[in-house]
């Protein structure tokens, strides 16, 4: 099960999907998206071949065998020992199963930047959450027995939680919008990182999440009446849930799928893709359209790993952490809508379109969880101000060939 | 004037009546008569301690199934010879090399194994019918049909590990663990206790936040292991690969694979010979991939 689709990981790169209007909704038009074809590129290492091809053919003399085969003898050790003697090795964790759409860019991530930097920096990876979980390797990061990881907003919560900002529920309309706001802030977020002992690297998503049930759900009023699960341990869901009058189930992500079989919950809320991935779907069978908010997602190192890398490297970093953050969203978004598909064909049945809603209602429940939020400084509220203000300016700005998927969110 | 051979034709008709109404053709009768050796050939396959020959040799049997098969394409055990086949050979010889191509012999394999499924009577579609109906018609299921479910779960399985990266794919993940699940209440010792061995990858392949539980994986590994009394390597093999990676216990791991390494090809069973050797080599393989891990 650890084996890569290699054709996978050397694919080449998409095109991004940042300047295209991207639905929420399952739609022929995501279809396409998901079958883009890939822009064909190389990232093959320069061919030693060509410098010695020619000489060959002028002189094809025993001394000249003799002579290349040393030459090659010895560019393979060399090699062979840049491979051993990187200077630094950054030890990285994520939960992305190997084999997985993130794993496999994460590791052209890594090929990235060890060819760039020749081998003087590697990527350590340490997928399929064998570190554990977020929690854990925060711990671990704290221990030096790791120094980076992926996290969703579960793990960036413990370490710059304002962050999460760009995660709160009913606030924005479309991905256009969610990447304005995140590049306007992103200042500002690196900063809070940089003080809490880390360096953001990139920025990813885990998608928009929605409501999944056992039984129909028209309304948000038919919510009251489920059996919700709650991340234990999420301040923002819990404010969500307190402000929506719902009494969710707190209970650990790993103990969900059999609390569905079991009957404590009939009610969760994810991501499309993360309904199939962790296998949810099978006990699931209705889908609210609601786009609640987009999880979002990290690749972090810590300080103490950054600060001592040499400037040449750390610049390194950053900039193939940004290229890696790009393709990640980019996937991420492209497998969130196949994953919508796929639901459907599996039979799942999509209720409580955003149209059919009190909109009113839905965003007093988000200004008074943002009360509640700010008020505990889990985010402070200037900076909520400040996303709501930078919202406000997007929408009334001439559109740019976009068009708005759902209402506004006011 | 009667020809020399009248007098036989009486049989001769009688053997033809017999055919047709058997729904039977001359190749299939052929077909029928050679399952006989071609089972031997398989046997002989399974006892095979000499993997270079056994990679040279296996795909020329399996084209020679894939003709019967042609031959006689409601033979169920001709698609299970198959199946068994196809999964032997990527597993052993195709998976860490191209897992692209092994991906696509793992469907073959699943296709046949599927093929063989619905001549056991079980016609419910595989990918179409909701999976809590599925497993409501999985339990009318019995105990002939335990080969079909295993190696169509089996090649499902190994199918979709192979495309982590398609949710289409992913999504089906639970139909080819309920056909396994069914196996496992029927028989759980099928195939040296394969299902055990399914379930123990299965659920130690991954953490517990999605969907891993070790505790579980551990007593479907010890089961298998007391179902072969700890002859069939590859379990030890599957458990270091997984669980042991999953739980990060490198001491585990390196101890488990040496383990295999260190025992004596004399003494394996002569039925999981090959089955034998080919652990030893991922063991060794495994082996040399520690450093990267842990």
């Amino acid at each position: 099960m650890v084996l890569m689709n290699r054709t996978r990981s050397l694919r080449t790169k998409a095109l991004p999907m940042y300047s295209q209007k991207a639905s929420l909704y399952p739609s022929s038009r995501c279809s396409a998206c998901a079958g883009r074809d890939p822009v064909p590129g190389s990232r093959g290492l320069s061919n030693d071949g060509g410098m010695l091809d020619p000489g060959l053919r002028r002189d094809d003399g025993l001394l000249m065998k003799l002579m290349t085969a040393m030459l090659v003898l010895f560019l393979a050790m060399t090699t062979a020992n840049s491979v051993q003697a990187a200077d630094h090795t950054l030890k990285f964790a994520t939960l992305a199963p190997p084999g997985s759409t993130w794993m496999n860019l994460l590791e052209d991530w890594g090929r990235e930047v060890e060819r760039r930097s020749e081998g003087r920096l590697e990527l350590k990876f340490y997928p399929g959450g064998v570190q554990g979980d977020e929690p854990d390797v925060l711990r671990k990061i704290r221990y030096r027995q790791l120094d980076g990881a992926a996290f969703t907003g579960y793990g960036i919560g413990s370490i710059h939680s304002p962050a999460r900002v760009l995660e709160f529920p009913f606030l924005f309309d479309s991905y256009e919008e969610i990447d304005h706001v995140r590049t306007e802030l992103m200042p500002e977020i690196e900063a809070g990182f940089r003080d809490n002992g880390y360096e953001l690297l990139g920025w990813m998503e885990v998608g928009f999440v929605y409501f999944f049930s056992q039984q129909r759900i028209e309304d948000f009023e038919d919510l009251k009446e489920r059996r919700i699960w709650l991340w234990q341990g999420d301040p923002l869901g819990q404010a969500m849930f307190a402000a929506g009058d719902l009494a969710p189930v707190p209970l650990s992500i790993t103990d969900v799928y059999t609390s569905l079989s079991t009957g404590l919950i009939d009610t969760v809320y994810c991501t499309p893709l993360a309904a199939i991935a962790l296998q949810w779907h099978t006990r699931l069978d209705y889908m609210s359209r609601l786009p609640m908010a987009n999880g979002i997602g990290a690749l972090v190192v810590a300080r103490r790993f950054f600060d001592q890398l040499p400037p040449d490297l750390q610049q390194l970093l950053r900039e193939t952490g940004a290229e890696a953050s790009r393709e990640l969203i980019r996937a991420t978004r492209e497998d969130n809508a196949t994953s919508l598909e796929v639901l459907r064909e599996e039979g799942m049945e999509f209720v409580m379109p955003p149209e059919s809603l009190d909109r009113d209602a839905l965003l007093e429940m988000r200004d008074q969880a943002a009360a509640q939020l700010t008020e505990d400084s889990y985010i402070p509220r200037s900076l909520y101000e400040r996303t709501r203000e930078l919202l406000t300016e997007y929408r009334s700005a001439p559109a740019e060939g976009t068009t708005a998927t759902h209402s506004a969110h006011d | 004037m009667k020809s020399p051979h009248s007098g036989r034709r009486g049989p001769y008709l009688l053997l033809s009546a017999l055919l047709l109404l058997g729904g039977c053709s001359m190749n299939q009768l052929v077909v029928r008569s050679s399952m006989g050796l071609m089972e031997q050939s398989i046997r002989a396959m399974h006892r095979e301690t000499d993997l270079e020959l056994a990679r040279a040799a296996m795909p020329a049997n399996l084209k020679m199934l894939e003709g019967m098969i042609a031959a006689d394409p409601g033979n169920a055990r001709l698609q299970l010879y198959a199946a068994e086949g196809y999964y032997g050979y990527s597993f052993a010889f195709v998976e860490r090399s191209d897992p692209q191509r092994a991906a696509g012999l793992y469907a073959r394999c699943r296709d046949y194994a599927a093929g063989a499924l619905e001549r056991t009577g079980f016609t419910h579609d595989l990918t179409d019918t909701p999976l809590r109906e599925l497993e409501s018609a999985l339990q009318q299921a019995g105990a002939a049909q335990v080969p079909a479910l295993f190696w169509t779960a089996s090649c499902w399985a190994k199918h979709i590990d192979l495309n982590r990266d398609d949710p289409r794919s992913i999504a089906r993940l639970g139909r080819a663990a309920a056909l396994m699940q069914r196996v496992l209440e029927l028989d759980p010792d099928y195939y040296h206790g394969g299902p055990h061995l399914f379930f123990g990858v299965y659920y130690g392949s991954r953490p517990p936040m999605l969907g891993g539980d070790p505790g579980r994986a551990q007593e479907h590994f010890s089961a298998a292991r007391a179902v072969s009394g700890g002859r069939m390597l590859l379990g030890e093999v599957l458990q270091a690969e997984f669980l042991d990676r999953q739980r990060m216990d490198r001491e585990a791991f390196h101890e488990r694979l040496s383990g295999v390494l260190n025992t004596a090809v004399a003494d394996d069973p002569a039925p999981l010979a090959f089955a034998n050797q080919v652990a030893r080599e991922r063991a060794r393989w495994l082996l040399t991939q520690e450093d990267a891990w842990f």
